[in-house]
């Protein structure tokens, strides 16, 4: 049976995984949000959307972030569990609060705040979860 | 509700299944391999070599880029906020099917945290 504890090293790179996986998600945002609101009539509506996606450059930068990331999350899942990778990689909510606090000034409301400290009692939680399968 | 509305809320369940499959079967595939570090190159490469090999991992793929698409989709229609509060249900999917598929032993604790995470995130997206 393999170790599959969450050492410090993992859990960097599983914080790297996330900045790459929160830049690739406002790349393919500014690629997507092109015009608020169009009207959702069918098919061809999604033919021109899509159109509109592949020919914006952010959608291809999204796309490298994408395959890095893909890389470097393979290799993480190979070290531990997918139910500890995944609630560990909500990481990304604390840092998304943290980059609206420090560069765009945003106040964060009470409520907020406790969801962030609701995020990171939950990583916590389930990081050491993962030490205590090792014990016998 | 309005149609429209009842038809992206089931776009969003079905992004969700959608991510949990891409998981599942990514996590799959990468277990019949060898373990590996982050931080060697040369072993990263191999690795990714043999895993782009494994059948599971095209099926992950496909999976992954069906959610994305149907998500950049979903993000040009509702708020963001409400997408990403719904997405988080995803969480749950993942700790059922590595509990039941992949037979990881989520026990009592990494529940707890799991929960504490997803009402995290319904709280950090909402407000």
């Amino acid at each position: 049976m393999l170790k599959r504890k969450v050492t410090l090293k993992i859990f960097l790179f599983l914080v790297l995984a996330d900045v790459l996986e929160t830049f690739h998600q406002f790349c393919f945002k500014k690629s997507a949000l092109f015009k608020k609101d169009p009207p959702l009539t069918g098919a061809y509506d999604l033919l021109v959307f899509f159109e509109v996606v592949f020919s914006s450059p952010f959608f291809w930068i999204g796309l490298l972030a994408l395959i890095m990331m893909f890389i470097l999350w393979s290799t993480i899942l190979s070290k531990i569990d997918l139910s500890v990778a995944v609630p560990i990689a909500s990481f990304s909510y604390i840092l998304v609060a943290l980059v609206s606090i420090l560069f765009l000034h945003e106040t964060i409301t009470l409520l907020r705040w406790v969801g962030i400290f609701l995020i990171l009692t939950g990583v916590i939680v389930v990081s050491v979860s993962s030490c205590e399968r090792e014990r016998p | 509700m309005k149609e429209g509305q009842v038809f992206i809320l089931g776009l969003i369940v079905f992004t969700g299944l959608c991510d949990t499959f891409r998981e599942l079967f990514l996590k799959s595939g990468v277990n019949s391999l060898d373990e590996v570090s982050p931080d060697n190159i040369k072993q990263v490469t191999l690795f990714i070599f043999k895993l782009i090999r494994t059948p599971r991992v095209w099926i992950s793929l496909f999976f992954g880029f069906l959610s994305l698409f149907i998500w950049l989709f979903i993000l040009s229609k509702v708020d963001l906020n409400f997408a990403f509060s719904l997405d988080s249900m995803h969480y749950i999917f993942i700790a059922f099917a590595a509990q039941f598929l992949l037979k990881e032993k989520v026990r009592r604790m990494r529940w707890v945290g799991t929960l504490l995470i997803v009402l995290g995130i319904t709280l950090v997206t909402l407000s």
